[in-house]
Formats: structure tokens, sequence, C-alpha cells
């Protein structure tokens, strides 16, 4: 299981159309991110731009003809009272389930086969409407063949979550080829722990 | 011989490639909480969600009063909305086999949470919130960052 979660950004965003105010307003809060990381952003309009790149630092735009104002840092007081309900009603970070398999087989690997037990497990907990299953490849060999063995490992572990019990108009297979890899090389490279096949109920 | 509606939406999908109607097509994700009044627009009509269910692109969700919901796209992006608040999932893609990556969805008013994922982790500059007078441009993983900035 991988947090991608932990890597992606968090953003907090906002508009206050205040009722007092005639124009139209955005203000935007760069959050930490779940690993405590902080991304950035770029927050613009015709008028001109700002860059976040500060745990809690706002900016904020008052109407279309001018530019965004100076970015200052928010206590978490502050947001609590603007973004509480939205905070609050983030769904929980998706779950990322890893399978790996014997060297140009569908075979599972000895690992990877208790691995489909824990997924039907957070299906029965989340109730998912949608379950990816995404082959993937490292960059060695032509894309062609790497994209048929990534196709057919996801369609051999769809099938095996189905024989488990999964529902399977649930299930989305497809390949990612070699554009998302876990471990990140050149090309042509073999890289074993890259061609994989990864579950995200969500 | 006058065609049937779906013998219409079939040709239209075959020669125009145009949607057979609103909300089908591939899913782009799906809601995973909601409380409160939660409302959909699909089509031009609205209805209240008293359940999850899948989104689709062009699809708007609107929260009342004391209403609050949050989704999952497929890429992993998470966006919450609190009450009073109005989103448009304008556009999204994800093939990252095919280089197809998309993200912009637009605030007409409330407040929102969003958390990136994949799209703009793999494609940083096609990732655009929307707002009535600004636009927000999202900038991904570390990785993607420093590619960014170079």
């Amino acid at each position: 299981m991988r947090g991608r979660v932990g890597e992606s950004l968090v953003v907090l965003l906002a508009i206050i159309l205040m009722a007092a105010c005639a124009k139209p307003s955005t203000q935007v809060v760069l959050m930490p991110d779940a690993n405590g990381r902080v991304g950035s952003l770029e927050v613009r309009n015709a008028q001109g731009r700002q860059h976040l790149d500060q745990a809690r630092q706002s900016v904020q735009v008052v109407g279309k003809d001018q530019g965004p104002g100076l970015p200052e840092v928010l206590s978490e007081a502050r947001i609590r009272v603007d973004f509480g309900s939205a905070l609050a009603a983030q769904p929980k970070p998706p779950l990322h389930f890893l399978i790996q398999f014997e060297t140009g087989s569908t075979t599972l690997t000895q690992g990877s086969k208790p691995v489909i037990g824990e997924i039907l497990q957070a299906i029965r907990e989340r109730l998912p409407l949608d379950v990816s299953v995404v082959g993937h490849t490292d960059t060695s060999g032509s894309d062609d063949l790497n994209n048929t063995l990534a196709r057919q490992r996801a369609e051999a572990v769809a099938k095996l979550l189905v024989e488990a019990g999964a529902d399977p108009t649930i299930l989305e297979i497809s390949s990612h080829g070699k554009a998302v890899p876990l471990i990140p090389t050149g090309d042509q490279v073999a890289e074993p722990r890259n061609r994989r096949v990864e579950v995200t109920v969500r | 011989m006058r065609l049937r509606e779906w013998q219409a939406g079939l040709l239209a999908f075959l020669f125009l490639g145009l949607p057979l109607s609103g909300g089908e097509g591939e899913a782009v994700g799906s809601l995973r909480t909601l409380q409160g009044p939660v409302f959909l627009v699909r089509g031009g009509v609205e209805r209240t969600l008293t359940r999850p269910e899948r989104l689709f692109e062009g699809d708007v969700l609107r929260t009342g009063a004391g209403g609050s919901l949050g989704l999952l796209l497929k890429d992993d992006t998470s966006i919450s909305l609190g009450p009073g608040s109005r989103l448009s999932l304008d556009h999204f893609r994800f093939a990252p086999a095919q280089g197809r990556l998309g993200l912009v969805v637009r605030l007409v008013h409330g407040t929102m949470a969003f958390v990136s994922g994949l799209v703009a982790k793999l494609s940083p500059e096609s990732v655009r919130v929307e707002t009535p007078v600004a636009t927000v441009g999202v900038r991904g993983t570390t990785f993607l960052v420093k590619a960014e900035e170079q």
C-alpha cells in the first residue's frame, strides 16, 4: 500500500462572496499536505499573479479589475472559521495496493498473494463505487509488448478479485504503461519494481 | 422514417463524437461523503442527492445551508465543499499512457478543500481551479515542482 495523497499537495481554496461587498472576491490558502510537506500554488488573473509556497499562506483577490493582494500567513483558528466544514467533509484518502508478478508472467509473486484478501477487506469497509486496477510497466523493451503484459496482469488481478467476491461492475481495468513509474528511471531501464499492478480503493 | 432518440444518439456518438447524453460516458470519480442538503445538476436538471454516486465531466455540485460533500476523482484528486457552495467539474482527462491529462474545476461560490492527485503530479500545467475573479495553478509533487522551476 502506498499513500499517494502523502505526496500530494494540499490546497485549501475558497471564495467568499460577501453580501455586503459589491465585488466578488477569492481567497486562496496553501496548506501542508498529509506528510507536512508544503507544495506551491500560483494565483493569477488578468491584472497580476502571486506565488504561494508557505504553510497557511493566503492571498485575496477582490474583483477582476485588481490583481491578487500581498500574501499573508493565516492562523489555524482563522482557517477553521472559514474552512472547517469543507475540511471536515474531506474523503478518507484512497487506499493503494501494490501487486507484483513473476518475471514476464501473470502469476503473482508469493508475497503479493495475500494482498488480494486485503483489497477485498478494504472494499467491504469502504463500499467504493469505483476500484481502479491498473497495470504498469518499466521502460525496458517495446511499449506494445509492455502494455499488453501490463493489461493482462491487471485483468488477472481483476479475475482474482471477482473470484474472491468483488462486484465486477466496480472494477475498472486499465494500463498506464510506463507513464507512472514507482521508481523513476531513464528510458530503456529494466526495473522489476515498476512492473506491477496497483489497485486503488476509494 | 424517423430516427428513434437512441438511434439518433448512437449516430451522433459514432459520427460526431458527441456524448450519448449528459451523464454518460466514463465516470470521472465518485462522491464519498455527503451531509445535509446536496444537489447535483446534470444535463440542466437539478436533483437532491442522498447517497454517494458516480460523477461525470460537466456535473455541477451544489451544497445548501449546512450541506457539505467530499469526492474523489480517478487520479486521487480529493475535493470537498462546505455549505453554500457550487462547483462545476468542467474538464477531466486521466489517460497517462496516451499522454491525455487535465483537470479544470470551477468554484462559483462557497468553500472548497482540494488535494491534488496524479494529474497534477504528471502534468501540473494542465490543472486549474477557476473562480469568478481568479485562476489557481496547482503545482504537484516535489518532482514536478522541480521540473516547473527549470
